[in-house]
């Protein structure tokens, strides 16, 4: 009995009463008897949040785009802490001559809500040149990622609304000042679905040592469905949380309760005609053990060559973690992975002390990584349609900070900062934007964060008017009330 | 434009060829524009009938007048093709080039002068309320001085007048503002105020010059007049129309079989008796019933069986804490104030929790129940009782439904004006969302898009809460709380905790060491080569903030942070131990904690007598003041002419010695006449919802009208005027419900139905309901014997473990009194070599006998949700939670079958059904214990087939655990666990 016919299912359960029943048990136990077509799953494009609960699941499927996408997937590279522009990638010789000088102006515009820890002007603290065909400016403390200026498009003229970490966070990775909104990748997850059904669309890639600030938040999905949350994926061990057994037992008592549990459901559903949604509940185990597979293939470096995991400094003290991190993003996006987030522990960018030392140590650890990613993407062609996007929350002051008695490090700025894009149909070589005498205001062209994300949407096929979620009667956006301008000077 | 000395403005006269408003313009205004725009319908407050009118501009308060067309609204409204509407007649091109024209030629009119508006204190109050409150206000007077009023600001402080009229450049408040010397640099922050912009500093002076007038404005209210921005055509909708009595149908099932019948359907059969058992378990306690109660209502031979056993599941206090949880999602119930990373816990939140669950249990009156919740403090006021009672500590326990949103203004830098002005809206957002099914968030920042709610409309119902939740008179969450307790309560805390105190100081010492130790044997072990100054400049640098430690100290922390998040495997002995009796003395201490009587703290909100004007706000932003409002509701709920009855009242004593503004009880009060439009209705479609799957609104929130149309709108208006008649009962509503023929049909979906109702909105059907979080969870540990009724108090604190795993600390209570009480855990652990591991069994086998609680009590903070509650879609509040999601996705499937606490459920599950074969001496077969489990998962006895299955499923899993019964009978419970049939409830 290979398979019997769909209709005959509920006599079939009616029929194990004349005296078949031990032999069709068996036959339930060890052969996968209604798996003769794969079932389908109602589907609905969900803006209807308030439909949710009458049984319109909303999935990760495939959904179509507004207009002809550049980008099919994202990885962030999310500098936490706030990178400094002045030291890294807008020099401001002006700055260096002023340094040591008091700010020439009212100290209240540096713009943060206390003026008593403002210190002096600090000029830059590396080296820094151009570079590649495009002259690119790059310091000193970035020689992997200066080789790849010409595919990379820097925007020195980002701007954000608030100078505290907790808000800009909030604001850079959901477009709010303000906790409970939908990331970018939520959103992203939620317009476009996912190109691989064994893996989650939105992965994150955590750092081994502990949360990035702001923790889960910087992933969540807000009021969007909690399918569109990010999902962070350990670098060690099992990948996802529960993944694989947290208890001991046999291998043939797993197999037998599978089976068990595959019996059970059918005759549930078979009872119970019309029920699509407890299809979807069945399919989400055949997820779940194909997710096991996909997910341990997709995050074992070792089916890399050795070439490659020298190119990331995987190996090596400095490099290895993030190398290895970057090289996961990469075997990610290569299987479907829509949008991949790496974060770094805690804020190490947040140099308010000993800027010159911390800021090498970050890069040493990144720098290498990074270039290697865009190299790697590069050579595999996958550069063309992956967008990765470098950058933290916000920038740093012209100015020194004062900690206790030293003046080392630079303090938040929210009205400048710098973050580069490379790969998925933007311009390679651009340096766009302009920052004022001392790299302390955008002047030129300023980027918000709403124009950001209208832009990253922009290259993923999505417009960011039509890309929204009803609730309360309210149409939420990413980019929320204000109509935001998509930055069509980048765009190759 | 500058000023006449008669506060009147020259107007463009044009030449004998030019556009002239009124020859050319007004005839096109009032054909075009006139049905939303005139002088008595006045929509986003916009008049365009006359050159006064259009001079006043609206809402926005933009100049609609200037030439500059780029900066012109009005222009930008006609040109974009938004305005007129869609639906009304469009302006053609050469009436917007004659438009055009005018505007560009300075709008030239007949008129002579148009009257502007004139200067009054209001023009600079809201720029001192948001630069020099803070010092100058009711909190503080510095110098002796208030700027509150015109008189205090002639009257002035130490220093003299703040101001001489005329005098701009000799006023004291002019110079010191110029000179920087206030608001003074260094009480920006302490005070979180910024400098006045130079715009506010013109203002200022422009007041001043003009002799600083008072005026006599008086604040924008409701008046007998009618209201020119809602119309009659807009309380046209249903929803804003009182509910009517039906001229036929008095049953559910009457206008239920009427809608049937009219589209060729009709109900489906009756469930049977087990699943109407199992519905109305879950249903009224997110429970199935005891094996008893299975037992006593499956083979009661009453013919009134069923209601009985409805009015008998409505009186258990389990009742509340699943009712009363839906109760917490709409109000936003949170153990966190959030917002920061730091994400503070609310210290007794809980209270209000525990008081949500007692109305509900009491079947409090829904009206009631409102009042207290929006203005129980001034309830108190009007009683003036003195002596502390439990109903006083209620009452003002009950305001806490308006704290529960978002609020970071307890932060050291977040408590500024907007971030105040968020946790207001907030506030009025689950005022208005869920108890009166409008959505009010958008008329925030301009009149609403759809509904007929005008911004001024949002700003009077903000001024309605101004007493309290005052931006610029702001207690931060830290300050917000009241003490009060009745006598007893405080003898109690006096007898029985200082001793738990010395206790728990002991403890944390103790815990402090032990934290040591593990970091420096952690470092002493992985880093032998490190030195002794090392290891202590890593425990100094450790308690530095992350961004302030040097490249050195980072790098010292780091090598900690590697070693302690090793594998198990890596560690010694000695770690692994520490880290035991770690884990196990924060148990220790939660429980202490749990013993302890609970502090007098109430997290309240109460009316300090003393609020600040309320300005509408343009575009919502906080330093764009417009119109002077007090308190009021939606005007579209009332006739429009009816002036808004507010009664100052004399504080309650707990409170303070101060009158209130009487604005919440005033506004408590409308919101529960019986012939508001929609409390009863809301209220009656979310229980509905409950029951039914969908509401007869479909959604819950939003009663607007771009809301789909109820499915059966005579029967809503039907249950809300029931729920009045009943004494606004909600279990007089659960039993009209459930009692309802429609109630007690099957899941099952025929064709036809399929066929001519697949959204189920005639109810010929009941839904597959899938469990919540709640009553997943809460079933497993049930099922499992696992479960304490212990109720109410402190919540059951999380762990949150490396892999971001987060688990409930066990509360160790009394078992329940239950038929049987579970053995012994037999846990199965091969080769359990390694010391390590021995350890690791200790930890497990220490958790052997503990219990949980309902999920209701655990703590939610915001940052640290119970893993399996996040994966069932246990939603974020933003601010609140009108109606869960649910979604169907693998990490639910993962959890359920490789979470180990999910397991040892099971294996408590298999330890149970023996102890029942046991202790009632039955005849312990396979068939005697498949039969156990489904009556005790399902709530139905397996019929052959699956007795059948069942059997050959347990002989198989024996075989497969060489020949252990409980391991393979746990493996079969865990199995269940996993079901669809566990998990959905027809």
């Amino acid at each position: 009995m290979a398979s019997l016919p769909s209709t005959s299912r509920r006599d079939f359960f009616a029929r194990t009463s004349d005296g078949l029943l031990g032999a069709a048990l068996m036959h339930l136990m060890t052969d996968d008897l209604f798996a003769d077509k794969p079932t389908s799953i109602q589907t609905k494009e969900g803006n209807d949040s308030h439909l949710g609960h009458i049984g319109n699941p909303y999935d990760l499927r495939p959904k179509p785009v507004h207009h002809p996408a550049t980008a099919t997937s994202v990885i962030q590279l999310f500098m936490n802490g706030g990178p400094s522009q002045m030291d890294l990638f807008d020099p401001k010789p002006d700055l260096a001559k002023l340094d040591g000088k008091p700010y020439p102006g009212s100290v209240e515009e540096i713009g943060n809500t206390s003026v008593t820890d403002i210190g002096v002007m600090m000029g830059g603290q590396y080296p820094i040149k151009r570079h590649g065909e495009s002259g690119m400016w790059m310091a000193d403390t970035l020689p992997h990622t200066s080789q790849m200026v010409d595919d990379i498009c820097l925007i020195n003229s980002m701007w954000t609304d608030h100078p505290n970490h907790d808000n800009a966070l909030y604001k850079i990775h959901s477009g709010r000042l303000f906790m409970g909104y939908p990331t970018l990748g939520a959103w992203t997850a939620y317009g476009l679905g996912s190109e691989n059904q064994n893996l989650p669309a939105y992965v994150v890639l955590g750092d081994p040592l502990g949360l990035p600030k702001n923790g889960t938040r910087n992933w969540t999905a807000g009021f969007l469905p909690p399918v569109y949350q990010g999902t962070p994926f350990r670098p060690t061990g099992s990948p996802i949380l529960n993944l694989s057994k947290q208890y001991n037992q046999p291998t043939d008592v797993s197999a037998t309760a599978s089976e068990l549990l595959k019996t059970l459901d059918k005759i549930h559903r078979s009872k119970r005609p019309h029920r699509q949604d407890l299809d979807a509940r069945i399919e989400s185990y055949g997820l779940a053990a194909r997710m096991q597979l996909t997910a341990n293939e997709a995050l074992d470096l070792n089916r890399e060559n050795a070439e490659t995991l020298r190119l990331y400094g995987v190996g090596k003290a400095n490099t290895d973690s993030y190398g290895k991190r970057c090289l996961m993003a990469r075997r990610l996006v290569e299987r479907g992975v829509r949008f991949v987030q790496i974060f770094l522990e805690e804020q190490p960018w947040d140099s308010h002390v000993d800027l010159r030392a911390n800021h090498k140590a970050i890069c040493e650890r990144t720098d290498q990584p990074v270039a290697a990613l865009l190299k790697d993407l590069k050579r595999t062609g996958l550069l063309d349609t992956t967008l990765v996007v470098w950058g933290g929350e916000f920038g740093r002051t012209p100015t020194s900070q004062r900690s206790g008695d030293i003046y080392t490090g630079r303090d938040h700025n929210m009205q400048a900062f710098s973050s580069w894009m490379a790969g998925g149909g933007v311009k390679g070589g651009l340096s766009y934007g302009k920052t004022d005498d001392f790299g302390h205001k955008a002047i030129e062209n300023p980027v918000s964060v709403h124009d950001f994300h209208a832009t990253i949407l922009h290259m993923l096929g999505l417009h960011h008017q039509e890309l929204f979620f009803r609730r309360s009667g309210l149409e939420e956006r990413l980019t929320g009330v204000n109509v935001p301008t998509v930055v069509h000077d980048i765009l190759a | 434009m500058f000023l006449l000395a008669h506060g009147e403005l020259p107007v463009a006269n044009g030449g004998p060829t030019d556009v002239l408003f009124e020859t050319d313009i007004k005839p096109l205004f009032e054909i075009k524009c006139g049905k939303c725009h005139r002088e008595n319908e006045r929509k986003g407050e916009l008049d365009l009938s006359s050159m006064q009118g259009i001079y006043s501009g609206g809402e926005t308060g933009d100049d609609l007048l200037t030439k500059d067309l780029d900066e012109n609204a009005l222009w930008h409204q006609i040109d974009s093709g938004d305005m007129p509407p869609a639906e009304e007649p469009a302006l053609n091109p050469q009436e917007k080039d004659l438009i055009q024209r005018w505007l560009l030629a300075g709008s030239p009119s007949k008129t002579s002068t148009i009257k502007t508006r004139e200067s009054n204190v209001h023009d600079v109050l809201p720029v001192l309320l948001l630069r020099c409150n803070s010092c100058h206000g009711p909190r503080l007077q510095q110098g002796g001085l208030d700027l509150r009023t015109r008189a205090n600001m002639l009257k002035g402080g130490k220093s003299g007048p703040a101001l001489i009229p005329g005098d701009p450049d000799n006023s004291l408040m002019v110079q010191r503002i110029e000179s920087q010397a206030c608001p003074p640099s260094k009480s920006l922050l302490k005070f979180f105020v910024r400098r006045p912009s130079s715009a506010e500093v013109k203002l200022l002076r422009d007041w001043i010059t003009a002799k600083a007038p008072n005026g006599d404005l008086t604040p924008d209210v409701a008046t007998t007049q009618p209201d020119p921005l809602v119309s009659q055509r807009d309380r046209q909708h249903w929803a804003f129309q009182p509910p009517q009595w039906p001229a036929s149908g008095n049953s559910i099932d009457d206008f239920v079989g009427q809608k049937l019948a009219e589209s060729g359907l009709t109900w489906s059969k009756p469930a049977d008796r087990f699943t109407l058992i199992r519905r109305v378990y879950l249903d009224l306690l997110g429970l199935p019933p005891e094996l008893n109660e299975l037992q006593r209502w499956s083979t009661s031979t009453d013919r009134n069986w069923y209601p009985k056993m409805v009015e008998h599941v409505l009186a258990s206090p389990r009742y509340g804490e699943r009712w009363g949880r839906y109760w917490l999602d709409l109000a936003g119930y949170a153990d966190s104030e959030g917002g920061t990373s730091a994400d503070p816990l609310r210290a007794v939140a809980w209270k209000y929790r525990d008081y949500v669950i007692r109305a509900f249990n009491e079947d409090k009156p829904y009206n009631d129940f409102l009042m207290e919740q929006l203005a129980g403090d001034e309830l108190l006021g009007q009683s003036q009782v003195s002596s502390v009672t439990n109903e006083t500590v209620d009452k003002l326990v009950a305001t806490g439904f308006l704290r529960m949103g978002i609020d970071e203004t307890g932060s050291r830098t977040m408590n500024f004006v907007p971030e105040r002005l968020k946790v207001v809206a907030d506030a009025l957002s689950v005022v208005s969302s869920g108890l009166m099914g409008l959505t009010m968030e958008c008329a925030r920042c301009h009149s609403h898009k759809y509904d007929p709610i005008p911004q001024r409309d949002y700003y009077r119902l903000k001024a309605v809460f101004q007493g309290a939740l005052d931006e610029h008179d702001w207690s931060s969450f830290k300050q917000r709380k009241l003490n009060v307790a009745t006598q007893e309560h405080q003898i109690r805390i006096a007898e029985i905790n200082p001793p738990l105190e010395k206790q728990q100081k002991g403890l944390l010492a103790r815990q402090k060491k032990i934290e040591t130790d593990i970091r420096l044997d952690l470092l002493r072990h992985h880093h032998p080569e490190q030195s002794d100054q090392d290891n202590l400049t890593t425990l100094q640098a450790l308690k530095k903030a992350d961004n302030t430690r040097t490249l050195p100290e980072k790098q010292l922390v780091e090598r900690l942070q590697k070693a302690e998040v090793l594998p198990d495997s890596e560690q010694p002995v000695s770690i692994i131990d520490s880290r035991i009796e770690a884990e196990q003395l924060k148990k220790q201490l939660h429980r202490l904690r749990q013993q302890m009587v609970p502090p007098q703290t109430i997290r309240a909100l109460w009316d300090m007598g003393r609020p600040s004007p309320t300005y509408v706000l343009r575009r919502g932003e906080h330093d764009k003041p417009g119109t002077l409002v007090g308190p009021g509701v939606p005007t579209v709920l009332t006739n429009g002419k009816t002036p808004f009855q507010v009664t100052p009242l004399k504080a309650a004593s707990q409170v303070g010695n101060h009158n209130t503004t009487g604005r919440r009880l005033a506004f408590a009060s409308w919101l529960t006449r019986d012939d508001h439009p929609l409390t009863a209705r809301v209220m009656v479609n979310r229980i509905f919802a409950r029951h039914f799957g969908a509401g007869l609104a479909s959604d819950l929130g939003n009663f607007g009208r771009q809301a789909e149309p109820p499915s059966h709108p005579q029967l809503l208006d039907w249950l809300a005027l029931k729920f009045i008649q009943s004494g606004w009962s909600i279990k007089a509503m659960h039993r009209l419900m459930m009692n309802s023929r429609t109630y007690q049909q099957t899941s099952q979906v025929t064709d036809q139905h399929q066929q001519l109702d697949s959204q189920n909105r005639l109810l010929g059907r009941m839904p597959l309901q899938r469990l919540d979080a709640e009553a997943l969870r809460d079933s497993l540990l049930f099922v499992s014997g696992r479960m304490s009724f212990a109720s109410g108090g402190v919540p059951d604190a999380v762990s949150v473990d490396r892999d971001g795993l987060v688990s409930v600390y066990p509360s160790y209570s009394a078992p329940p009194s239950n038929d049987a009480t579970p053995n012994q855990v037999s846990s199965n652990q091969p080769d359990l070599e390694s010391s390590a591991k021995q350890s690791t069994r200790k930890l497990e086998q220490s958790q052997a006998n503990s219990y949980w609680r309902r999920s209701i009590y655990l703590q939610y903070r915001r940052t640290e949700i119970a893993t399996m509650m996040d994966t069932f879609d246990y939603p974020q509040m933003g601010p609140n939670c009108l109606d869960r999601p649910i979604s169907t996705v693998s990490p639910q499937a993962l959890m359920l079958l490789n979470d180990k606490h999910v397991h040892d459920l099971s294996l408590s599950f298999a330890n149970r059904i023996m102890g029942i074969i046991e202790s009632q001496k039955l005849d312990d077969q396979n068939r005697t214990r498949v039969n156990l489990v489904y009556q005790t998962a399902f709530s139905r006895p397996a019929n052959e087939n699956e007795l059948e299955l069942g059997d050959m499923t347990l002989s198989k899993l024996e075989r497969d655990w060489q020949g252990d019964r409980t391991q393979a009978l746990a493996t079969y419970c865990h199995t269940i666990f996993n079901t669809a049939a566990f998990l959905y409830v027809d």
